[in-house]
């Protein structure tokens, strides 16, 4: 009896150890330095005196960039929405196919997020630019439209113009959602790979139609793989400034490039770093309403996040 | 009754069909004109001009550029590797045990994922330059360290969650049985468990290595003199145009993934049963 | 910020210390690298060079390596900002940098960069006179060289105007091109300019003027298509915007692909730059340092970098070895005129930059 208590207690410290090490050592002290620096202020240009001020926060809390970061939301909450609409056939197709193909779709997902984010944005841009692709491509149907007329006897359409789908809000919300949208499939598919499949097949024989069976059935139990997905598309999309810098028009700007700007051009430490964890802070609230809230939930698995 | 499909093959549906088409077309269109675009006689890039192999030879006589690449590619391997056990253990201890700090832990394990980027590229630069010196000079792949440790801390709380999710599903009496019939912990862990985690090890792995494949923020904010990464050198080159070299090499990394995937695939399948 | 050029090249750098791993790796031994050696007295052969990507001529590298039997290792930035956020927290390795003429005051200020000993740099004779003196940023020239100058103008495309654009109003004060404008997305760059445009020097820290181009930017807003990142030159080739804001070595670049583009500085004049060669503290191998910069400096390398990059070269023995079609372009060398109303960017401050900035998030968020 002692030794198989012995032998769980090491089992526990031979799984626990390591990973609170490396999460103690190599994320939570690194952050604490920037933890400190948003207490700081700049003295000369590259000293950082953290002096205990508040005045940063004070700073990122200004009506300028709270409707910075209600913006942000707002367009990350859109890109997640989307993902899952788009996302969630497909994990379901991943998950009822056949072993041989599943592997396949699964690989054909992935494919495009090995290759590096900036050319994908560039390539985009090639898409969607006013000499791109697609505006080529609508120029073309136009203008044999335009002839077809012309033969009938009507009157030809006007000249073309382009659809300006690059350089605005909606290039930025596409690009946020043709990069995250694995993040959303792989969990989705995680979820629903383990689900009762009979669950289904006898609520389809008891008679609910496939929609009903679906929304009744397979989504709550696939719950938690929802909110695993919808997180991790949501908070990335959040802190994302590459794509709205690439992608974005001129009013396109989200709270990551304000952070990005006050550590790179501004050289202003200490207020990028209270700007990040405002950020982090509201982001983790929400996560904890959200474990409060299901907390008291019977079908809850504890499964917490 | 006429050819009616079999309740759960979803797949047959016409409507799933073409969702799945129209999904597809959208994430490879613009990869396509990515790879056409590799053959543009352009340094430019932006207006197709002719078609040209010289930039695949410039390519393999890049040395900077491959060298970038492998050490994109090497950083990507070992960071997933030492992500899936870090993550593995980090989702079981939180599924399976209750101690006492296990809601700080389980914030812990989840504020990688809250971070902006840039917060924790900057927190590792501070790091590993004021608290944890690390050296210049060490050879290759160890000179890589310090940006592998940033990658892992930021991939394994994806690995944990995916593990986490699917150990919901864990019925743990399994385990309790294997126990009862005489395994001990290990045996328990490795043949009952482990089998179970498989999906979730493999969709963790493959989310592991893609992003760390893709940092750029991290990355550039840990590497040092002799440790360029492909995205880094790929984000300086925005400065003059991305090449169609760059889109060369994206195109050998799709091809040689695929070969990779095929391969895996194969011994998967030949190793089963 | 400064910019840089096109054709990939570079010479040999840490393949060594690859393949070494490599070989190792797939012999199962460890090697240990020949840097630790414990001998410090000679400095190994060995440079790291950090700078823009290809801002340096094709076989430049592998010429040094050649001449001294130092091999060179080039690192790369994107931005200055980048630069400088790297050096600020400690120099993790490098020999020679680029800074931007802005970013040597930061870094004199910030006791980053060693003094050069000109003694050692004899080539320094083939610069210019006007960029050794002329150098507020760096009084003397004591911590840097002139590695390029630019001038920031109007690109645009002949066809779509209906005549030169020889004024910032065009950018900043106009709605006849509405949606066909670029604009820079750096707050330096953009609003300093506009200062130009209002009357006022590039160098002047008063709140009120922020405030007053602030206002004219927001009002002008609505026509600008894109604030871009250092890539206008491609916004201008693609036909996406028929007028951008940008360097005059970017739009030179281009225009060897595209007759129908071309660039003027404007008549109130704007800002240059330098991209400089500096030793950031802390390097390495300071003395294989000089002996690199007194490299760069000699006149047929100076040309072959020039022939490359072809941006404005301060080399003036460089420039003498030059064709006629580069020495006489008047985009790579604008009229004397125009370039005495340029000035260099300061650098003013804290303040100065903190307010520049919150009005840059407001501008965007407008």
């Amino acid at each position: 009896m002692a030794t198989q208590t012995q032998e769980r207690r090491l089992a526990f410290l031979a799984i626990a150890v390591p990973p609170i090490a490396w999460v103690i050592v190599f994320f939570l002290a690194p952050l604490a330095i920037v933890w400190a620096y948003s207490f700081g202020q700049n003295q000369g240009l590259t000293e950082v005196d953290i002096s205990g001020t508040f005045a940063n926060y004070v700073r990122a809390l200004q009506p300028l960039y709270l409707g910075i970061f209600a913006k942000s939301i707002f367009v990350a909450g859109i890109t997640t929405l989307l993902c899952l609409i788009i996302g969630f056939p497909v994990a379901l197709s991943i998950v009822f196919a056949s072993e041989r193909w599943r592997a396949w779709i699964l690989l054909l997902i992935m494919l495009p997020f090995w290759t590096n984010l900036l050319i994908r944005t560039y390539a985009l841009i090639a898409v969607l630019r006013t000499q791109g692709y697609v505006n080529f491509t609508l120029e073309w149907l136009w203008n044999q439209g335009s002839w077809l007329m012309t033969l009938v006897g009507l009157q030809p359409l006007g000249d073309f113009t382009p659809l300006q789908m690059l350089y605005n809000n909606f290039a930025v919300v596409f690009g946020l959602v043709y990069v995250h949208l694995p993040f959303m499939v792989l969990p989705l598919y995680a979820a629903l790979d383990r689900l009762d499949k009979s669950l289904i097949e006898a609520s389809l024989d008891l008679g609910a139609g496939h929609i009903r069976t679906l929304f009744l059935i397979v989504v709550p139990l696939a719950l938690p793989g929802i909110i695993s997905g919808i997180i991790i598309t949501f908070v990335p999309a959040l802190g994302a400034y590459l794509t709205p810098d690439l992608l974005g028009g001129p009013d396109s700007q989200m709270i990551a490039n304000v952070i990005e700007r006050q550590f790179k051009k501004a050289n202003d430490w200490p207020f990028g770093a209270s700007l990040s964890f405002l950020l982090m802070y509201a982001t983790f609230a929400a996560i904890a309403l959200r474990v409060y809230l299901t907390r008291g939930k019977p079908s809850d698995d504890g499964h917490g996040i | 009754m006429a050819t009616r499909r079999a309740p759960l093959e979803y797949n047959r549906a016409w409507q799933m069909k073409l969702w799945l088409f129209v999904v597809f077309f959208f994430l490879y269109a613009p990869l396509v004109a990515l790879v056409i675009f590799s053959f543009n006689d352009s340094k430019r890039n932006i207006v197709w001009r002719g078609f040209t192999l010289k930039y695949y030879e410039k390519l393999f006589n890049n040395e900077d550029l491959l060298i970038a690449f492998a050490n994109s590619l090497t950083i990507a391997l070992f960071a997933t590797l030492i992500s899936l056990v870090i993550g593995a253990l980090a989702g079981i201890l939180l599924w399976r045990y209750r101690f006492f700090g296990k809601t700080a832990v389980e914030g812990a394990f989840t504020l990688p994922i809250v971070v902006p980027e840039i917060c924790m590229g900057v927190s590792m630069l501070l790091f590993f330059t004021r608290v944890l010196p690390w050296p210049n000079d060490l050879i290759w792949p160890f000179s890589l360290g310090s940006i592998i440790i940033a990658h892992v801390s930021f991939c394994f709380p994806f690995v944990a969650l995916v593990v986490r999710a699917r150990l919901a599903s864990f019925n743990q009496e399994q385990e309790e049985a294997a126990r009862d019939l005489g395994a001990n912990d290990w045996q328990a862990f490795r043949d009952v468990l482990l089998p179970h985690l498989k999906p979730a090890l493999i969709a963790g792995a493959l989310l592991s290595f893609t992003l760390s494949l893709d940092d750029f923020v991290i990355t550039f904010f840990t590497s040092g003199p002799d440790t360029v990464t492909f995205p880094v050198k790929v984000y300086s080159m925005l400065r003059f145009s991305v090449t169609p070299e760059v889109n060369a090499a994206s195109t050998m990394l799709i091809l040689v993934t695929i070969v990779l995937m095929a391969l895996m695939m194969l011994m998967q399948g030949r190793g089963k049963k | 910020m400064s910019d840089a050029r096109k054709k990939s090249i570079f010479g040999s750098h840490s393949r060594r210390s690859i393949l070494k791993g490599l070989g190792a790796a797939a012999v199962g031994i460890t090697l240990t690298s020949k840097k630790f050696s414990a001998l410090a007295a000679e400095e190994e052969k060995k440079l790291n060079f950090y700078n823009w990507d290809t801002y340096i001529g094709e076989t430049t590298l592998e010429d040094f390596a050649d001449a001294s039997g130092i091999d060179v290792n080039m690192s790369l930035f994107a931005t200055n900002d980048e630069l400088f956020a790297k050096l600020r927290a400690g120099n993790p390795g490098y020999d020679v940098i680029v800074p931007g003429s802005e970013f040597v005051e930061r870094m004199i200020k910030a006791d980053l960069l060693e003094p050069l000993d000109h003694a050692n740099i004899p080539n320094i004779k083939n610069i210019a006179p006007e960029f050794m003196d002329d150098a507020p940023f760096d009084p003397g020239r004591k911590y840097s060289l002139p590695y390029t100058w630019l001038v920031i103008g109007i690109g645009y495309r002949k066809s779509k105007v209906k005549e030169v654009p020889d004024s910032w109003k065009y950018l900043f004060n106009s709605d006849e091109y509405k949606g066909r404008i670029a604009v820079m997305s750096d707050a330096s760059e953009l609003f300093r300019n506009c200062f130009k445009y209002l009357g006022k020097s590039i160098n002047d820290d008063s709140p009120e003027l922020i405030k007053e181009a602030e206002a004219m930017l927001i009002k002008q807003k609505p026509n600008i298509k894109a604030f871009h990142e250092d890539n206008g030159q491609d916004l201008l080739l693609s036909g996406e915007v028929d007028l951008v804001m940008e360097y005059n070595g970017d739009i030179a670049q281009i225009m060897t692909e595209d007759d129908d583009i071309n660039f003027v500085v404007p008549k109130e004049g704007a800002m240059k730059q330098q991209d400089t060669l500096a030793i950031p503290k802390g390097a390495p191998h300071p003395e294989n340092a000089l002996k690199f910069l007194n490299f760069i400096f000699e006149p047929e390398v100076g040309a072959e970098i020039t022939k490359t990059i072809l941006y404005p070269s301060p080399n003036a023995a460089a420039v003498a070895l030059m064709p006629d079609s580069y020495k006489d372009n008047k985009v790579i060398f604008p009229p004397a005129d125009l370039m005495a109303k340029c000035e260099y960017p300061r650098y003013l401050g804290a303040d100065f930059t903190r307010l520049l900035d919150e009005a840059m998030t407001r501008l965007r968020a407008a």
